[in-house]
């Protein structure tokens, strides 16, 4: 029927319309039509949006609860003062356990819409904010189902007559039993009466007409208990509607997640922001120590490791310092080196033992002229070079060579065993600084220089890069471009792989959002949460390029201005 | 039949004429939608002036009518009762003088009970 079609898209259009925000024509516009309530299990609530803050009133037995929460980022706002227009003048409302303003509010029990007005003062800022609530009210909602047809009406009175004494059978009600039992009894009683007297038959037939209809309505559903095992879950009465909210996903998709339950699953909401930004590219990368700041320890010679004076070699992770004894090699001396110093030691021993004896000589003679003083001091330098000699050949069989720490840092790597034979040129001990650590990626692209990078660790972690510089010679046929990590490096280890985004030259546009703002939707899309309303959130599918290390750019599927959910953006994508 | 095109149309007029809000009005003020009313704010001095129309901007006797208006003066809020005067005008007067166009809401209570509030940026 084109006039329904008309009137459906009328009413799309005026909700649409409604749910835009402030938006409102002055001419020829349609007041008073409040937004439908976003679901049937959903209490019915006014919200009110300002720069600054964001306001939901929910209206429940006698009660204004309130949730202030900051624009832009969904925060909490505690110690605010809420002054609420009542009609007996201002109420502030008072602060409550879980984060909301209460305020008992009796004149809001009457159904039908209500506007107020919240004056919000959070610190030195102030702002008027106007909410509209509408009560519903049960009867005229009961009414407006009955209404298609006379039929209908009827169908649908009977089903709700059928329905609300299931449900009350089901809450094992003993009214409705005490009504059935009097109404039987008044029957029996009644027909007597009428017996005795014949005087009343008018008086029969009501009452014949009220057991009937009680008896019928109470039959009508007897199969089902019959029928059915009963269950648990059908004793249990069934909540009031709008008595609890709880989050749901809506039938348009669109995910509602009431006040509390947002403060429960902590969301916190940013505004996009249109930017331009250098695009990055991804290169692996791996954490290696700072060329100079990091060194090894190695023997020169072959030899027998022994600990340091101290007695105890340095455990993997000691702090060392530049210069520090870390171990000793004592050189092995072989057999034929033995033999070779020992006759050496004889001549040697030999030769000292004749120059001795002369020299002797050379001092008793040199007094009385007889030699020449020259002879004697000829003698006693041959002497002392001999000693020398012997001194330097018993030395050597005992002197080790000591490997000392070249730089500061702490031990990385140790494989002194005592007593172990180091071989010459082996790698004893390694020693990093670990504040000082690099990160070397291989690009297959020539970066161009002075572009700061970034790096994300699998745990999520990101670390602040400075350019250090590109090698030519190819590797992999890639070349490595080096890294120094900036600020704290702590937990990070040398070898340890990582993820290294760094800029380009070409620039793009888009919007800049935290990595945790997008979730893989469950086809596989990429999807951000949009901040509709204040307890409305709306999955956007986005187009995600990498930006850094936190944070991804959003090229295409939202624009700026919009506020998204940056924190417990996953846990909003489990509401079902 | 009318009613559902006249509603087609007003609600496309309000989806594509978004932010035509806040008009000025007849008596100099800012115009702005309360409940089903439109209500002008004038605020000269200390004297808060507010006007009451329907929507066809016709104007609905005063009489019966009960506001509020709290306006934020130097970030503070300043509450000032309104009471009806002639025509369609309610009238009252603030502690302190107001800027020239102070942010705040109107909120009104009219003759039968119902609350109706506006807000002016």
């Amino acid at each position: 029927m084109p006039i329904r079609l008309a009137a459906a898209f009328g009413a799309v259009a005026l909700l649409a319309a409604v749910l835009a925000g402030p938006v409102r024509a002055h001419e020829g516009h349609d007041h008073g039509a409040a937004p439908p309530p976003v679901s049937k299990t959903i209490a019915p609530r006014g919200e009110a949006l300002s720069d600054a803050f964001e306001l939901v009133a929910i209206p429940r037995d006698g009660t204004l609860t309130l949730f202030l929460d900051r624009f832009r980022s969904n925060e909490p706002v505690p110690g605010a003062t809420i002054e609420v227009e009542t009609p007996d003048g201002p109420k502030v409302a008072t602060a409550t356990a879980d984060g909301g303003y209460a305020l008992p509010a009796p004149w809001l029990s009457k159904p039908g819409r209500h506007e107020l007005v919240a004056t919000v003062t959070a610190g030195d800022a102030v702002d008027v904010l106007t909410l509209a609530v509408t009560v519903p009210d049960p009867k005229v909602s009961a009414a407006a189902t009955a209404k298609p047809a006379p039929a209908k009406a009827a169908l649908a009175r009977v089903s709700k007559v059928a329905h609300g004494v299931t449900d009350r059978l089901s809450a094992k009600d003993p009214t409705l039993v005490a009504a059935v039992a009097v109404a039987f009894l008044l029957g029996v009683l009644v027909t007597a009466l009428a017996r005795g007297r014949r005087a009343a038959p008018v008086l029969a037939v009501v009452a014949i007409g009220i057991t009937l209809v009680l008896g019928t309505a109470a039959f009508a559903h007897g199969d089902e208990d019959h029928g059915a095992p009963v269950q648990g879950a059908a004793l249990i009465e069934p909540r009031a509607p709008g008595s609890s909210d709880l989050a749901q996903r809506l039938p348009d998709g669109s995910v509602f997640v009431p006040k509390p339950t947002q403060r429960l699953l902590v969301l916190r909401t940013t505004m996009t922001e249109q930017g331009s930004f250098h695009r990055s590219v991804e290169l692996p990368g791996r954490i290696i120590p700072d060329p100079n700041a990091s060194g090894v320890v190695q023997s020169s010679v072959g030899g027998r490791l022994s600990p340091p004076p101290s007695g105890l070699f340095p455990r993997l992770g000691t702090k060392v310092r530049k210069g520090d004894v870390l171990a000793t090699v004592t050189p092995p001396v072989q057999a034929i080196d033995v033999s070779d110093m020992r006759q050496r030691q004889g001549e040697l021993d030999q030769q000292i033992a004749i120059v001795e004896r002369r020299v002797e000589r050379f001092k008793r003679l040199a007094i009385s002229g007889a030699v020449a003083r020259t002879q004697l001091d000829d003698a006693q330098a041959e002497l002392d070079g001999l000693h020398d000699r012997r001194a330097a050949l018993d030395k050597i069989r005992q002197q080790p060579e000591t490997l000392v720490s070249p730089v500061d840092g702490v031990v990385a790597q140790a494989t002194a065993v005592a007593g172990q034979m180091a071989a010459p040129g082996a790698m004893v001990f390694q020693i990093v600084d670990p504040n000082r650590l690099w990160v070397e990626a291989l690009s297959f692209d020539a970066l161009t220089a002075a572009q700061d990078a970034t790096a994300r660790l699998a745990d999520g972690r990101t670390l602040r890069l400075a350019y250090q510089g590109t090698g030519l010679a190819d590797r992999n046929q890639a070349i490595p471009v080096q890294f120094a990590v900036q600020g704290d490096a702590t937990g990070l280890r040398v070898g340890q792989f990582m993820t290294v985004l760094a800029g380009t030259d070409t620039e793009q546009s888009g919007l800049a959002l935290p990595r945790a703002a997008v979730v893989r939707a469950g086809n596989g899309q990429d999807v951000v949460y949009e901040h509709t309303t204040a307890e409305r959130f709306e999955a956007r599918p986005v187009r995600v390029e990498p930006l850094d290390g936190g944070r991804v750019l959003v090229a295409e599927g939202i624009g700026p201005g919009k506020r998204v959910v940056t924190q417990g953006a996953e846990l909003l994508d489990q509401v079902r | 039949m009318i009613l559902t095109r006249l509603t087609l149309v007003a609600g496309l007029l309000a989806a594509t004429t978004a932010y035509a809000h806040e008009t000025s009005g007849q008596h100099g003020g800012r115009v702005t939608d309360a409940g089903k009313f439109h209500v002008e704010l004038v605020a000269k001095g200390d004297t808060v002036d507010v006007f009451v129309s329907d929507e066809g901007q016709k104007p609905v006797p005063a009489a019966g009518f009960k506001g509020t208006a709290i306006l934020v003066v130097d970030g503070k809020p300043a509450r000032v009762s309104l009471e009806p005067a002639d025509g369609n005008r309610l009238t009252g007067k603030a502690a302190m003088a107001l800027g020239a166009s102070p942010k705040g809401a109107v909120q009104l209570t009219g003759p039968d009970g119902a609350t109706a509030s506006g807000k002016f940026n």
